[in-house]
């Protein structure tokens, strides 16, 4: 007895509904070692390669380098996306900024080997490795060998948690179709915004995490905090997938030269 | 005893002169857009973290010598510039673009190194745009 005409559609309708409901359930695997796209800003590092004419071609030695870094003491004044401050944590800033152009690294935290702390870990100059499963995805930093978790099973911070604030704080996400939405609290005041900002114990931020095209993944970072910012702060960071031959990050162990930092 | 003791004051003292200015500094501590051209002797490569380090012995320009102290980027981002641990090595003749440190010290943040046969060691690779 064969099977009726109409059976055999119900089915692959049945078949064809599943898959597409779970392709659509299935989010997608962020899995693997980035870099930042132009971490240190195009013009501020010496390069190895050499300019290139119209052709494409390169030409000559590379120039000469005219600076060794970012310029990051505050001697340029306030950029006009930095965190937007209240008078309280500007007059915060401006000591800040008067020990860094002395040249002191006092509130430097990596010049300590101390993390960078949320959400400027995010900026990941040297490097990110994501460890992703379904109830958990970890985002480890080359650079201070910073790591932060971002709990999926649908937990939430207790109390216990909210009393306890670290640097990376306590990260919970959940998935919105292809984005991951992340929530983190309980940060204690000992870090800095971008780097460089002060902020209260009251801050916490939001991130909106997806893949641009295939390999390249965008993170729409939004700080909030009543005490220190006059309106929540907003920032964008993207990262490109390492090819195969540059998909390792290096140990950091900055300990090694901590020795007498100053 | 008294003889240990000699010995550890001497090695200490050995330490520190070959050293000069060895601490580790934010990139704060330096003048990061000055540029200047210094040629010297490698006296040695420190390939550590934070920060990798070159000591240059340099001609005084009074008949005598003195060493820098040159901080450089992390091992891991050397590496993805094209760097190893082994990329200097003592005795050899090279030029480093380097920021000045802002007190004055003998001591630098390196911009890049270019090696006595013209080999050019960037602070970054290319762009990874």
């Amino acid at each position: 007895m064969s099977t009726p005409r109409y059976v055999v559609s119900m089915l692959c309708l049945i078949a064809f509904t599943c898959a597409a409901l779970h392709a659509q359930s299935t989010p997608p695997d962020f899995s693997g070692v980035y870099y930042p796209i132009n971490p240190f800003g195009a013009a501020a590092l010496g390069r190895g390669a050499p300019p290139a004419d119209a052709k494409g071609k390169q030409k000559g030695p590379p120039p000469r380098p005219t600076q060794s870094a970012p310029l990051s003491d505050g001697s340029q004044g306030r950029s006009p996306d930095a965190p937007s401050l209240t008078p309280a944590y500007m007059a915060k800033w401006e000591i800040i900024r008067k020990s860094r152009m002395a040249g002191s690294s006092e509130y430097d935290n990596t010049a300590k080997c101390l993390p960078p702390g949320m959400p400027a870990m995010m900026s990941m100059a040297y490097g990110m490795e994501v460890m992703q499963n379904k109830d958990k995805i970890t985002f480890f930093s080359e650079l201070n060998d910073a790591l932060r978790r971002v709990y999926l099973d649908g937990r939430k911070p207790t109390q216990k948690i909210l009393d306890d604030p670290t640097y990376a704080g306590y990260s919970t996400g959940h998935w919105e179709g292809d984005t991951l939405v992340v929530d983190t609290v309980a940060l204690h005041e000992a870090s800095f915004i971008e780097g460089f900002s002060p902020h209260s114990d009251a801050m916490t931020v939001k991130e909106r995490i997806r893949f641009l095209s295939p390999g390249l993944l965008e993170d729409r970072i939004a700080v909030t905090d009543p005490k220190a910012l006059t309106k929540p702060w907003e920032t964008v960071k993207t990262y490109r997938r390492a090819t195969s031959g540059n998909d390792e990050l290096r140990e950091f162990a900055c300990a090694e030269g901590l020795g007498d930092a100053k | 005893m008294r003889v240990h003791f000699a010995i550890a004051v001497v090695l200490g003292a050995a330490l520190i002169t070959a050293t000069p200015g060895l601490a580790h500094h934010s990139n704060v501590a330096f003048e990061v857009t000055k540029v200047v051209t210094i040629t010297g002797v490698v006296k040695a490569f420190e390939w550590r973290n934070p920060h990798t380090w070159v000591i240059l012995t340099v001609d005084d320009g009074k008949g005598g010598k003195v060493d820098w102290g040159i901080e450089g980027r992390a091992p891991g981002v050397l590496l993805r510039a094209g760097w190893t641990k082994n990329s200097l090595q003592t005795g050899e003749m090279i030029t480093v673009d380097m920021s000045p440190a802002k007190d004055g010290s003998k001591t630098g943040l390196v911009a890049r190194v270019t090696k006595a046969d013209g080999t050019i060691l960037p602070n970054a690779g290319p762009a990874q745009q």
